[in-house]
Formats: structure tokens, C-alpha cells, sequence
């Protein structure tokens, strides 16, 4: 029989790791964005850096997040790289969200019209000025919607990190399943928390927008 | 156990992958054209309710649907096989995505479709069937596409749910052989062999309804 109250018992304990889950999907986000740029910068730096990122960045597109953190947990201590498992699975989650940030920055840059880069080019600003001062924040402007879309649906792969054993929201929920031989209500409670949790996200990212724009309107 | 023995044990898993991958697409197209047309046809609480069941299949982490529905169903005395558990999540967190792209395929056409074929004297649902949705089925197809990509990767997850697929096998060739690395390389690759043609077509197909869109020159 399913056992209400003590599901709601182990409401406290998940949202005690609701804390991993949000700190996780932060420094992901960053570092997925940071990479992603980075990529997507090589990538328009030259033809031969331009083939091999576009491979990169295919490859990462096209495996499934789940084995890419297998494969980095599982194959980084063969050649005696050992990190915490927390550490691995930002990097990874980071690493796979790159892949469609880079592609989101691509569409963002080519909206800039080509006269700001010759504008750039007779002021005589460098490569890495006229990245930094021209076309970021010009691109940031266009990819604003997007971009925060990735970052919510980046909130929803942090529980794949519980198959290394992160203790985030759903290995928590796991956790309390196999120590009580009951998870149906562990997972429930998971299950509500998490979609309330993406739905809130999901409106102040959509609400960040609005601001966002409106403030780059004036 | 040389690379290509380990690529073998991996591409045993191939056919429960194919297995889950049809079975979804099967809950997941018809749950993506029917509220999609839902949510576009109707208003008021109808449309409020399909909203709701999109929004739940669509905002939930699909590993945390997956780990829900296979750990809670039975206590509602519904024992399902993991196949039909895993086609059912994967499937309908898929549709809840695809319902948007029908929707927002839908809601692009020129308004004056709708008014000319009411004003033919055709019913609400010959306009439907006849005029919006044969024009809206084109501008749907690359976001088809890339959603199938998404199911492939998805499917990893049924490894979890004890099911044999291509990820299932890579761990326990690594178990068996503790060479997790020629494993795990393998299984990326063999996503990739799968999903790279799909990926190219993907962009192939976008690139060429934007041309379309343009007027044909670009």
C-alpha cells in the first residue's frame, strides 16, 4: 500500500539535496557556456580548427549524456585521473550542453550584421577585442531565449548524475529507497519536487528574459 | 577481447534499442499531433487541460518519469513490463516535446488559409486536415528529426531499468573485462554511427526549408 506519511517524511531529506541540485545546475550552466563560446569561437578561427570543432561539437551532440558520464567516471581512472564524482559530472554535464550552446552562439553571431566587424576592423580593434567588445554582447542580446532554455533543460539532466553517485535530489530519493526496500513514495516526492522546481525555474528564466531585453531596448 | 569482439557484445544490445526507440515513437507521434491540435483548435478549459498534461510530460526529467513510473505503477495495480514502461515515458516525454513543434508549426501559417477554407464551406476539421496541417507538416520536419535524435539518446536510460540495450551490454563488457575505456569508447561511437547521419540530415533539412522560406534564392 502506498504510505502517504511516509513519503512526506522524506520531503525534508530531498530538499536538504535540492541544494547539490541548484548548485549544480549553476556552475554547469557557466561552464557550459564559457565552453560553448569558446568552441564556437575556434571554430570561425581558422578552416582546419573550423572542421575539428564542428566534429567535436557533432560528437557531443550525437552520444547520449548518460554515456558520456560513464565514460568520463569509469575511464579517467584507467589512465589515473581520479576526481570526485561531483566533479566529473559538472564537467560532464558542462561539456554535453556546450554542444547546443556553441550551435545557439553560431545562430547569435550570425545575426550580426558584417558591417560591425568592418566597423571593428578600420578602429583597428583586435581579434580578441572585437570578440569581447563587438560580438558578445551583441550576440548575448539574440541568444538570450534560447540560451535560457538549455540552462532549464540542463536543471533536468542533473539527475542523471545519480547513476555515479552524486548525492543530488534523485540519488538521495534512491538512497532512501534502498535502505527502506520502499521506493515508490522516495520517487513520487522526487518526481513533484522536481516538477515544480523545473516549472519555477522555467518562468523566472522566461521572466529574466523580459527583463533582459526590455533593459537592452532603452 | 580485441575492440571489434567488444563492438560486437555492444551492437547485441542494438535491437532492444531499435525495440525501444519504435515502441516510443508509437505513444510518442500520436501524443504530439493530437495535443498539439489540442492546444492550437481549442480554448478555454480543453485547451487548459491539454496544456496541464503536456506540461507534465514535458517539464519532468524524463529519468525521474522513468524511475517514477517503473517503481510506482504497481502499487496501482498496473504491473508492466520494463519495455512497456520505458516505451511509455520515453515515448510520451518525446510527444510533450513534439506537441510544441505542431503547435508552433500550426499557429506560423498565414491566417488567411483558415479564413479561405472556411469560406469554401469546408467543417473545422476539413480545413484542419486538408489545408493547415498538410503546409504545417513541412515546417515541422527538422524539429522531428532532431526530437528522434533526442529518443535515441534517451533510450540509454532504459539500462537502468534492467532492459539489455547497447548501454546494458557495454557495462557489463567493462565489468567483465575491466577494460572500461575500449567499452565505453566503443559505445560512444556506436551512438555516434546511429545518430551522426541523423544529425547531418537534421541540419541538411533546416537549412533547405530556410532557403524555402526565402523565396528559393539564397
Amino acid at each position: 500500500m502506498f504510505d502517504f506519511p511516509f513519503m512526506l517524511s522524506t520531503v525534508p531529506v530531498l530538499l536538504k539535496a535540492m541544494g547539490t541540485t541548484i548548485w549544480v545546475t549553476l556552475v554547469a550552466s557557466i561552464g557550459a557556456a564559457l565552453l560553448g563560446f569558446s568552441f564556437e569561437i575556434a571554430r570561425r578561427s581558422g578552416r582546419y580548427s573550423g572542421y575539428a570543432m564542428r566534429f567535436v561539437i557533432d560528437f557531443i551532440r550525437s552520444t547520449p549524456i548518460l554515456v558520456q558520464i560513464y565514460f568520463f567516471y569509469f575511464v579517467l581512472p584507467q589512465y589515473g585521473v581520479t576526481l570526485p564524482a561531483l566533479v566529473i559530472g559538472v564537467f560532464a554535464l558542462s561539456l554535453y550542453y556546450s554542444g547546443y550552446l556553441a550551435e545557439v552562439f553560431k545562430a547569435g553571431i550570425d545575426s550580426i550584421p558584417a558591417g560591425q566587424f568592418e566597423a571593428a576592423k578600420s578602429l583597428g580593434l583586435g581579434r580578441l577585442d572585437t570578440t569581447l567588445l563587438i560580438v558578445l554582447p551583441q550576440m548575448l542580446r539574440a541568444v538570450a531565449a534560447p540560451m535560457g532554455n538549455y540552462f532549464v533543460s540542463l536543471l533536468k539532466a542533473t539527475p542523471y548524475l545519480a547513476v555515479i553517485s552524486v548525492h543530488e535530489m534523485l540519488g538521495t530519493a534512491l538512497d532512501i529507497g534502498s535502505e527502506t526496500f520502499r521506493y515508490p513514495e522516495p520517487m513520487i516526492a522526487v518526481g513533484i519536487i522536481f516538477l515544480v522546481l523545473a516549472l519555477t525555474i522555467a518562468q523566472a528564466v522566461r521572466w529574466l528574459e523580459l527583463r533582459l531585453l526590455a533593459s537592452l531596448k532603452r | 577481447m580485441s575492440f571489434l569482439d567488444v563492438l560486437s557484445v555492444i551492437w547485441s544490445g542494438f535491437g532492444v534499442t531499435a525495440e525501444v526507440t519504435l515502441l516510443s515513437l508509437a505513444y510518442g507521434v500520436p501524443f504530439a499531433l493530437i495535443f498539439g491540435i489540442l492546444q492550437f483548435t481549442t480554448q478555454g478549459w480543453c485547451r487548459h487541460a491539454a496544456t496541464i498534461v503536456i506540461e507534465f510530460w514535458r517539464s519532468s526529467p524524463v529519468i525521474i518519469l522513468l524511475f517514477v513510473f517503473y517503481y510506482a505503477l504497481p502499487l496501482a495495480g498496473l504491473t508492466l513490463q520494463a519495455m512497456s514502461v520505458a516505451a511509455l515515458v520515453l515515448g510520451l516525454n518525446i510527444g510533450g516535446y513534439g506537441s510544441q513543434a505542431v503547435r508552433a508549426a500550426l499557429q506560423s501559417l498565414d491566417r488567411g488559409q483558415y479564413e479561405a477554407g472556411m469560406a469554401m464551406g469546408l467543417t473545422r476539421i476539413q480545413t484542419l486536415m486538408l489545408i493547415e496541417l498538410p503546409q504545417a507538416l513541412k515546417a515541422m520536419v527538422p524539429t522531428f528529426v532532431n526530437l528522434l535524435i533526442q529518443l535515441v539518446k534517451g533510450t540509454a536510460l532504459v539500462s537502468l531499468i534492467t532492459l539489455a540495450d547497447m548501454t546494458y551490454k557495454a557495462k557489463s563488457v567493462a565489468q567483465m573485462t575491466f577494460d572500461p575505456a575500449s567499452a565505453y569508447m566503443g559505445l560512444l561511437l556506436s551512438y555516434f554511427i546511429i545518430c551522426y547521419p541523423l544529425t547531418i540530415l537534421g541540419r541538411s533539412l533546416e537549412r533547405r526549408l530556410a532557403v524555402a522560406k526565402e523565396g528559393g534564392h539564397v
